[in-house]
């Protein structure tokens, strides 16, 4: 089973899955030792256009359905999540722009990802984590400019995008709705890129500090009105955490991969140790998660293009997913005994990759407060 | 400059295939693709239309799943496709497809009113890799043909290529029109872009029947006009574990070692 997709994007998936097989799979391998951002596979993925897939038609992108871009996304995670993190970032870091910009802004933003470029999304700062309101970022407006100051961390493509979306108060009495969204373009004066984290897993993304001091942009670069920041940026999310199920998602069907070749290639007890239905079924539950998972990102997505309200499904999907990511890559290495463990193999690899899931675009912890707010009531 | 690249739709073949029990290849779950050395023509191609301009035409033998393999080509530079779809032409040997295709040329010549420059083929097909098509399509048009290419330039009519040999290259030049066969050069195709795949899918591919074949001679064609006949195939015999000869002394081991092949009956 998978993602129900058209005949179109059913032939795409072809080509991506070969690209990920000879261009992505193998070689990601020495970049999540080395933690370099693997630049030669981008380059080649962004020739094939595997990283506008997001962008709208009429902005010079493919015009698929978003469930037929989550079938392409996810072969790409399958290959490696960290890959298909920076992807997915980068959609991310439009979605401001798409969501409240301007149709310049739109149309600046989509050229530059046309052209092979990345969006990053910049909210989380050291003090503003989960609660993302306590932001001290700030954005003065002198005459036709505003001035931005403050920290940003945590943010992927951080080092690598060309352009930025960046929440900043531009009212501090007003609390969230003091907070306000600025596109601002990369090599803009007074914004650089700090500490690069070095993290546990998706090491082939771009992580890292992006640092505002004195940092001047044209008024026009205000993305929608004054005091409507926080609101754009919960409504981004709203629609990347359901790609970020998407990714965990593959994840785990990497995890199933790797569980069933290497199950009914380990010989013990003189068979296959997949002929044990102790094993057979940790691969059924593993397939039960996975596919439970899949169909409900399909469903947030599917939402989303109808123009339906979708929080509630988006949150679901991520949290669902980046939940059964740990379980079944965890469970993958449990089959594959001590080799499970050991780098030499795929699988814990995984398990490091799957952790940040439960954690960015909204703790898991996050995503429950906006299910239940969702399905009590207020 | 008006190229033409002969494409051959071919098993996977990093599959292993085995036959079925009535001997015949067991294909049914192995996925078609172009035949590699083809794409590497086809990527040759495009690189000279890309470097000067033209236009670049694909044409295959083959039944309606063929027409995928087209598809393809259309994403990754072809600008026109062309389908030769007959089922009578099923079980040609070299001799009968090259006919064809050197008919089916002609006929899209004809047709457009433009005479090919070029014409690209993979120096073998991945499945049968008999590579008799190129040398004998050449032959068929009246054309020179260079063989294991890996570099190409043309200039006014005049064709410069670099031939691949077992110590290096020899660099060959001809007049045009010319047929090209291809081996692996230093690049690897381009994997089609998502939008050139998507445009790809809505090009026409012509299609191409006996009838629409005006020089055809149909006795050299299907398995009625194949000179080459296939009695039976063969699996490879699967890799035994093999003997260690491991005596005290070389020599030993040596001698050892003739004993057994004598005893083999090896000579």
């Amino acid at each position: 089973m998978a993602y129900l997709i058209s005949e179109e994007a059913n032939d795409l998936l072809q080509d991506v899955r070969e690209f990920c097989e000879n261009e992505v799979k193998e070689q990601c391998k020495e970049f999540d030792r080395s933690g370099e951002w693997p630049k030669e596979i981008y380059d080649k993925a962004i020739e094939m256009q595997l990283h506008s897939l997001e962008v709208p038609e009429e902005y010079g992108g493919p015009g698929l359905s978003r469930v037929d871009v989550a079938a392409l996304i996810e072969e790409m995670a399958i290959a490696d999540a960290g890959f298909a993190t920076t992807i997915s970032a980068s959609g991310l870091g439009t979605k401001p722009v798409l969501i409240a910009g301007n149709e310049e802004q739109k149309k600046h933003v989509c050229d530059q990802i046309i052209e092979g470029g990345f969006g990053a999304f910049c909210l989380t700062e050291p003090g503003a984590g989960s609660d993302a309101g306590a932001g001290t970022t700030t954005a003065v407006k002198d005459g036709d400019e505003y001035i931005l100051n403050g920290r940003k961390c945590f943010i992927t493509n951080g080092g690598i995008a060309s352009f930025y979306c960046i929440t900043a108060m531009t009212d501090k009495s007003k609390g969230v709705k003091g907070i306000s969204m600025f596109l601002v373009d990369a090599g803009t004066p007074g914004l650089s890129t700090g500490n690069e984290e070095d993290k546990m897993g998706i090491r082939t993304s771009n992580t890292c500090d992006v640092v505002l001091e004195d940092c001047r942009i044209p008024a026009a670069n205000l993305i929608g009105q004054e005091g409507k920041g926080f609101g754009i940026a919960m409504k981004t999310l709203d629609q990347a955490r359901a790609w970020m199920g998407c990714v965990a998602a593959g994840i785990a069907q990497r995890g199933i991969n790797e569980a069933i070749a290497y199950g009914k290639e380990r010989i013990q007890f003189g068979k296959p140790i997949i002929r044990n239905q102790a094993l057979q079924f940790k691969i059924a539950d593993m397939a039960i998660k996975t596919e439970t998972a899949r169909q409900m990102v399909a469903h947030a997505l599917t939402k989303m293009d109808l123009g339906l309200p979708h929080s509630k499904e988006a949150a679901i999907a991520k949290c669902y997913a980046s939940d059964i990511a740990m379980e079944v890559a965890s469970e993958a290495i449990q089959m594959f005994g001590g080799y499970g463990y050991s780098r030499e193999y795929p699988v814990e690899k995984l398990l490091r990759d799957a952790k940040i899931f439960q954690i960015f675009e909204g703790s898991n912890e996050i995503q429950r407060i906006v299910i239940a707010n969702n399905t009590i009531g207020r | 400059m008006e190229i033409l690249v002969c494409i051959k739709q071919v098993p996977d073949d990093s599959v292993e295939v085995h036959l079925t029990e009535e001997g015949k290849p067991d294909l049914a779950n192995i996925t078609p693709v172009v035949n590699a050395f083809d794409t590497y023509a086809l990527e040759m191609a495009a690189r000279l239309k890309e470097a000067g301009e033209g236009e670049i035409t694909a044409l295959c033998i083959g039944g309606e799943e063929a027409r995928n393999s087209l598809k393809n080509c259309l994403a990754v530079g072809a600008d026109h496709a062309y389908l030769v779809q007959e089922d009578r032409f099923d079980g040609s040997d070299s001799r009968g497809i090259s006919h064809i295709l050197m008919c089916a040329a002609k006929k899209i010549e004809e047709d457009t009113g433009k005479k090919f420059d070029l014409i690209f083929c993979g120096k073998e097909a991945t499945d049968a890799a008999l590579g008799q098509v190129g040398a004998e399509l050449s032959e068929m048009l009246g054309t020179g043909v260079i063989t294991n290419v890996i570099e190409v330039e043309f200039a006014e009519g005049q064709v410069c290529a670099k031939q691949e040999t077992e110590e290096g290259y020899r660099l060959i030049e001809t007049a045009s029109p010319c047929v090209l066969t291809v081996t692996k050069p230093d690049y690897d195709p381009r994997y089609p872009t998502i939008k050139n795949k998507m445009a790809a899918r809505k090009k026409p591919i012509g299609t191409i029947k006996a009838q629409d074949l005006s020089v055809l001679e149909p006795e050299k064609t299907g398995e009625g006009g194949a000179f080459v006949k296939t009695l039976k195939l063969y699996e490879p015999p699967k890799k035994e574990a093999g003997i260690k000869i491991q005596e005290e002394t070389a020599q030993d081991s040596a001698l050892k070692a003739v004993a057994m092949m004598a005893d083999a009956k090896v000579f």
